[in-house]
């Protein structure tokens, strides 16, 4: 056993030394695996970045209140007097004798995307006076938040990254009345920092939406209260028609619509692509093999045993494969990872996210490399422990 | 034995290798072939050039007063026009039934959009003189195995009627088979009139307005005409002709054009080096063969044609397969789509693209090893081993 080992780890060293003469053909392997997993990590850390960054907005211990069949915010329907009624629910938290909650109404404006000079649907959001307190994690980083009942916006900083428009301090128009920014907010990794944000009154009055909400948000004792609240929502003859989630839920939902498509482009490319590198790394392999025929008939005839060669030829293409694949996550390093850009998101509205891998997703690029490396040694493996030495000498 | 059967033989002598590169060629033109498709399919539609629409400048999803489509279609320039509002229609599901559903006003829409709907007139006659008729796209007939005079319940997530219900039901009277490219793909018609009066909000608002102008010539004119008629009021218009507005709502998604094109250079990229280095190995094996050739009199620019004609065989051969992948892939594609979401199919311009590509690529892999065998001296060629 352990001279198998040693002629193992004897063969291995004499193929991956003399790979520079096949040069190459080796690097024509190391690169088609090294284009594949980058094409592959491309579209898995933008499906990750996205999915991430919309879960990442919601909270477990705020309900948000849709139109029942409304799968997105913009499309619901909540009336005033069901607003009034659902924040009265068990479990919602007082403040100053006020319920901490929010009903919201979410139009879009268009923006100016940045890189293409494009118009493009931005969310903008008339949130109510506890809108604020119901998100964590939001800073003002410039300017001030807007005074209720006035025609103010405060603005995400993703949003004013990618698209031109909504600068601070400046004066939009609006179905023919005037906004001003009177500020910059951030909320680093979820979908309001890709928001305009303004008073749910002067949001309704302007854009001729009176008295109308589409969502209600509803700050909770705690995480473990949502079930009774929904349970509650659920047996009041009043509320029907309406659905109750939690935040997390609901952008959860967000998430695996949005993130589906582009997980399956993902492995849709990354499989075609594989497939040609694999044929690419059996041609390199086979013809590895052939170069070292003479080689391998002398091992086999001083005593080498078949394994030996088979396992040599193995490592040897799981070595060019490994290679492939720490050029791959090399160049995914420098090309994009962490990168931000922005699409439009399940809520029809453009989404700033960043391309995000994760360690779940450099494995699943270094296992698809490895089977490359694997496939593409196996046969060509086989044929090199088959080989008659006295025969090949011979032919010579 | 000519030529074109040595090219052959030297081509599948080593059958194992051939096709692995066949295979490799074959998936690169896969690729390149489908997402050149989806490319063409969200960019471009079956646009007329007369034709144009009139948005909410605010945003599109925004709504305007019907009093502006009656104020537009009696201004100069403009042939014929309709309007149109957005349903947010779903059968059964709401994210698996999810549809495109259209409330028009009937015999204007198809002033505008007849070429697009093309059935009989008995069908059209039905259609405009029922109050629930409703039309659909045959793939999403198919789809939902609806039959014609079927009763059908559609659901829409943004309305509601009276009684609370959000539930509408309409009458199929016809099914359309819409041209390739078409923007009707996937629609779903129905009333605007009976919307109208059955929603308990937005009442007398339309999403926006499709029009005909008299020539294309004309369009800047009546854009900014239109543009310029409703401007400082409430609900201000943006006009644009139907190409620029397809093209800003798939800008939209993100730079598909850049990632199309990283994505088709990867794929490439690899081939070229597979394929190069291989040829290039193939060649170098037969050096002694190239030297018995050339002793047999054959002469140095007929053997470099040579091997220049199987480097090209190989590539037209694996791209010739990997495009007619494609046009099969992207016919299932688009059947399981059910006319759902963009209008996928084989572009023409995937040919007008891949043919040059692939010559290219068959010349450029076969160029530095048939220079090698232009160059061989035959007493090398025979004394190397």
């Amino acid at each position: 056993m352990a001279s198998l080992i040693n002629q193992i780890g004897a063969v291995t060293a004499l193929n991956i030394r003399t790979v520079p003469q096949r040069a190459a053909m080796s690097i024509a392997s190391v690169v088609a695996v090294a284009l594949t997993i980058t094409v592959l990590l491309f579209f898995l850390a933008l499906s990750n970045g996205l999915s991430k960054t919309v879960t990442g907005s919601g909270s477990d211990d705020v309900a948000i209140v849709l139109r029942d069949g409304s799968v997105a915010e913009l499309n619901s329907v909540v009336r005033k007097d069901q607003l009034n009624i659902l924040a009265t629910g068990s479990g919602v938290v007082q403040k100053d004798g006020v319920p901490v909650a929010s009903g919201e109404l979410l139009v879009i404006v268009d923006g100016i995307k940045r890189a293409t000079g494009t118009e493009a649907n931005m969310p903008f959001r008339g949130i109510g006076p506890e809108g604020l307190s119901l998100r964590k994690g939001i800073k003002i980083t410039q300017g001030r938040m807007f005074t209720p009942g006035t025609n103010e916006i405060v603005v995400g900083a993703g949003l004013l990254r990618e698209f031109a428009g909504f600068e601070f301090a400046k004066t939009i128009n609006l179905r023919g009345s005037s906004w001003q920014v009177v500020g910059v907010f951030e909320a680093p990794g979820t979908v309001f920092d890709s928001e305009l944000w303004a008073d749910i009154a002067v949001t309704q009055s302007l854009f001729n939406r009176p008295n109308s909400f589409q969502t209600m948000r509803i700050q909770l004792n705690s995480a473990s209260t949502m079930p009774a609240y929904k349970e509650w929502a659920k047996k009041d003859p009043r509320l029907q028609q309406l659905q109750v989630l939690s935040e997390r839920e609901y952008y959860a939902a967000q998430a695996s619509q949005s993130t589906r498509q582009f997980t399956f482009i993902a492995w849709g490319l990354g499989i075609m692509m594989a497939i040609g590198a694999l044929a690419g790394a059996l041609n390199t392999m086979y013809s590895s093999v052939a170069a070292r025929s003479s080689e391998i008939a002398t091992l086999r005839i001083l005593g080498f045993s078949g394994y030996a060669a088979f396992f040599g030829t193995l490592v040897e293409a799981l070595a060019l494969s490994a290679l492939g694949a720490i050029a791959g996550l090399l160049l995914a390093f420098v090309f994009f990872e962490g990168r931000t850009t922005s699409t439009l998101g399940s809520g029809f509205t453009q989404l700033v996210f960043k391309f995000q891998l994760s360690p779940a997703i450099v494995v699943s690029a270094l296992v698809t490399a490895l089977l490359i490396g694997l496939l593409g040694g196996l046969l060509p493996g086989i044929r090199a422990a088959r080989q008659r030495p006295q025969l090949e000498l011979a032919a010579q | 034995m000519n030529d074109l059967v040595l090219m052959r033989k030297n081509l599948f002598r080593k059958p194992v290798r051939t096709v692995l590169l066949v295979v490799s060629i074959f998936m690169a033109f896969l690729i390149f072939s489908v997402m050149l498709s989806f490319n063409h399919a969200i960019t471009n539609f079956n646009a007329l050039p007369n034709r144009m629409v009139t948005l909410n400048k605010i945003n599109f999803t925004e709504s305007l007063p019907i009093a502006y489509y009656d104020r537009l279609r009696q201004m100069e320039g403009v042939k014929a026009a309709t309007h149109m509002n957005w349903f947010g229609g779903y059968y059964q599901d709401p994210v698996k039934g999810f549809l495109p559903v259209f409330a028009v006003d009937p015999e204007t829409y198809f002033a505008v959009y007849g070429e697009d709907l093309p059935v009989t007139p008995e069908v059209r006659d039905k259609f405009f003189s029922e109050r629930t008729a409703m039309l659909a796209a045959k793939p999403v007939a198919d789809k939902w195995k609806w039959r014609v005079g079927q009763r059908i319940p559609m659901n829409s997530n943004i309305f509601s009627q009276a009684n609370g219900s959000h539930t509408w039901e309409f009458t199929l009277v016809g099914v359309f088979d819409t041209p390739q490219g078409s923007s009707q793909t996937g629609s779903v018609l129905i009333h605007f009139d009976y919307f109208n009066e059955t929603i308990t909000f937005g009442r007398d608002r339309i999403g926006w307005i499709p029009f005909l102008t008299t020539s294309a010539t004309v369009n800047d004119k009546v854009a900014q005409a239109i543009d310029q008629r409703f401007m400082n009021s409430q609900d201000e218009t943006s006009t644009q002709d139907e190409a620029a507005f397809n093209k800003s709502f798939a800008a939209q998604l993100g730079n598909i054009a850049l990632v199309v094109t990283l994505v088709v250079g990867a794929a490439f990229g690899a081939i070229l080096l597979i394929v190069g280095t291989t040829m290039a190995l193939a060649v170098r094996e037969r050096t002694r063969e190239v030297g018995v050739l050339k002793t047999l009199g054959f002469s140095s620019g007929r053997v470099l044609a040579m091997v220049l004609g199987e480097s090209l065989l190989l590539s037209i051969f694996g791209s010739g397969l990997g495009m007619l992948g494609a046009a099969g892939l992207l016919e299932l594609v688009k059947n399981a789509m059910a006319g759902g979401g963009p209008p996928m199919s084989f572009a023409p311009i995937v040919l007008w693209w891949g043919i040059p590509i692939a010559i290219a690529l068959g010349l450029v892999t076969g160029l530095a090893p048939a220079l090698g065998a232009y160059r061989l001296k035959i007493v090398d060629a025979l004394g190397r081993r």
